[in-house]
């Protein structure tokens, strides 16, 4: 019989993960749809089942190779304190999203996240990540942001990908509970069903060199792009 | 097999008299060069990349550079589409191009579509190197297939990078990989239809304007079943992507980007016929 113990407790950085990626931490992302409520306006976007379409080949690729990957490059970067690298990985990050909608979106949560981390955790990294980021003018994201939060709490790789996907699915499906006639339990049967599909996206998304790290659809971000200026939005862009 | 191994390497500059005229020019085949074409009303050069072979081929390594001196302006098109024939399994085709232009000069890049048939699989990796106070149009196409054969979203896959920098500064890169499979599941779902054209365009005005009175008149060309959508690249410059239902709307959307955007750009309004 193996007496090691059935849990370890050394769970400090599975606590940090779970606040940051909890509805009480101010992040501010409840207030973006991440180009839903462009592909709702569109009619792409109507229902449950078209819901689940759209993360199925939209939220999941997005993820599967552009935030996954690049926080992967950011987390070996700060754990080097390789500050040319995590820069590049900022600039990438912004490049990467063409409309200004996603782009904002992303640089919002990210610097949003990044001071929690600074003021709120009194965490050294973000500090000296917001000095360099600022006397650089490097650009924030919400996978840059991830990666610092983990490198803060001690996180594994792997875990920070997955409170990513997490992040980003659930924030779809909550943009949708208050866009489309979706209540709680459909929306919760989405979010098991897609976050069933996350893990194995996480050891291919640690490998992928950094040329290869991109992907869009064409729809959705004519979707976003008119978003940003439509006449009547319930989320910001 | 025959495969190519093919360059295209031009520079354009601006001659004594205010044309511009290409002072360096090299291709190999599948490359060939027509005779370039100066419209004074516009006052830009036409230069038309002709492929005379039957399209790109599994093997085919294509290389192209262009460079655009300072108050050079220069247009760059193909007189037909770039079909991407069907390929043995695991083989591909490649193709690398370089744009570079220096500070105010103009470049528009504006070839005919990509057609990929049936099992073809192609890599192509684009690098923009914009100065400050340069202007660039870079406009890419993409069929679903031959439509007219009854064929879309047959191919295997398709891998379209783009790199663009503008004063040395990175301002958008995208990586498109997509099957013909996935896309046509996307277009499914946007209900665009079977025949769904993209164009993926660049915007790069040697001055930056953040609210262009010209970005209202350009939105309004989502109609009729096309979805447009123009955004804001980092920094300065513009992205727009176009998904139309067929072809010949995507053609006429374009036409229409050309004449909205030559009222405030002239050097935009080379015309693409020579006369």
């Amino acid at each position: 019989m193996n007496s090691a113990p059935a849990t370890s407790t050394d769970t400090g950085w599975l606590l940090g993960l779970l606040q940051a990626s909890d509805a009480l931490y101010p992040t501010g992302s409840y207030a973006h749809s991440f180009g839903l409520e462009g592909m709702i306006d569109a009619g792409a976007v109507r229902d449950r089942a078209t819901l689940r379409t759209f993360l199925l080949n939209s939220v999941l690729p997005s993820l599967r190779n552009v935030d996954l990957p690049l926080a992967a490059h950011a987390w070996k970067a700060f754990g080097s304190r390789d500050w040319a690298a995590v820069g590049e990985v900022c600039v990438l990050a912004a490049a990467l999203r063409a409309p200004r909608e996603l782009r904002a979106a992303a640089e919002a949560i990210g610097r949003q996240r990044v001071e929690l981390l600074a003021n709120v955790h009194e965490a050294e990294l973000a500090r000296e990540f917001l000095r360099r980021a600022g006397e650089a003018h490097w650009p924030h994201c919400t996978a840059v942001a991830a990666a610092l939060e983990a490198r803060v709490h001690g996180a594994p790789l792997a875990a920070v990908l997955a409170a990513l996907c997490y992040a980003a699915v659930a924030g779809v499906i909550a943009a949708a509970t208050k866009l489309l006639r979706l209540g709680q339990n459909a929306a919760q049967g989405l979010l098991t069903e897609l976050l069933a599909l996350c893990p194995a996206m996480v050891g291919p998304a640690c490998e992928l060199p950094l040329d290869e790290i991109g992907w869009f659809n064409p729809w959705l971000d004519a979707a976003s792009a008119r978003h940003e200026t439509a006449n009547a939005r319930l989320f910001i862009s | 097999m025959n495969a190519l191994d093919g360059h295209l390497h031009l520079r354009a500059v601006r001659a004594a008299d205010g044309s511009t005229a290409l002072s360096a020019q090299s291709f190999r085949a599948p490359f060939h060069l027509s005779k370039p074409n100066w419209d004074p009303d516009a006052e830009v050069l036409h230069a038309q990349v002709v492929n005379p072979t039957a399209g790109i081929l599994e093997g085919d390594r294509l290389e192209s550079s262009i460079a655009v001196e300072a108050g050079a302006a220069l247009l760059v098109t193909t007189p037909s589409a770039s079909r991407l024939f069907r390929m043995t399994e695991g083989g591909h085709a490649t193709g690398r191009q370089h744009f570079a232009v220096a500070r105010d000069a103009t470049l528009e890049v504006f070839p005919e579509p990509i057609v990929p048939h049936r099992g073809s699989t192609y890599f192509q990796e684009t690098t923009i190197e914009a100065a400050e106070g340069s202007t660039l149009l870079f406009i890419d196409q993409l069929m679903p297939g031959r439509l007219a054969h009854g064929e879309a979203w047959a191919w295997d896959r398709l891998v379209l990078g783009l790199t663009v920098r503008r004063a040395g500064e990175l301002i958008l890169r995208e990586r498109f990989d997509q099957t013909g499979a996935s896309l046509r599941s996307l277009a499914e779902f946007a209900g665009t239809g079977a025949g769904s054209c993209f164009a993926n365009i660049v915007f790069l005005p040697s001055v930056d304007e953040v609210s262009p009175a010209w970005r209202t008149e350009i939105a309004a060309l989502h109609r009729d079943g096309v979805w447009l959508g123009i955004s804001r690249l980092r920094t300065i410059g513009w992205s727009l992507r176009i998904v139309a239902p067929d072809p010949i709307r995507l053609r006429d959307v374009l036409t229409e980007l050309r004449a909205i955007l030559r009222r405030t750009y002239p050097r935009l309004g080379c015309g693409l016929r020579r006369p």
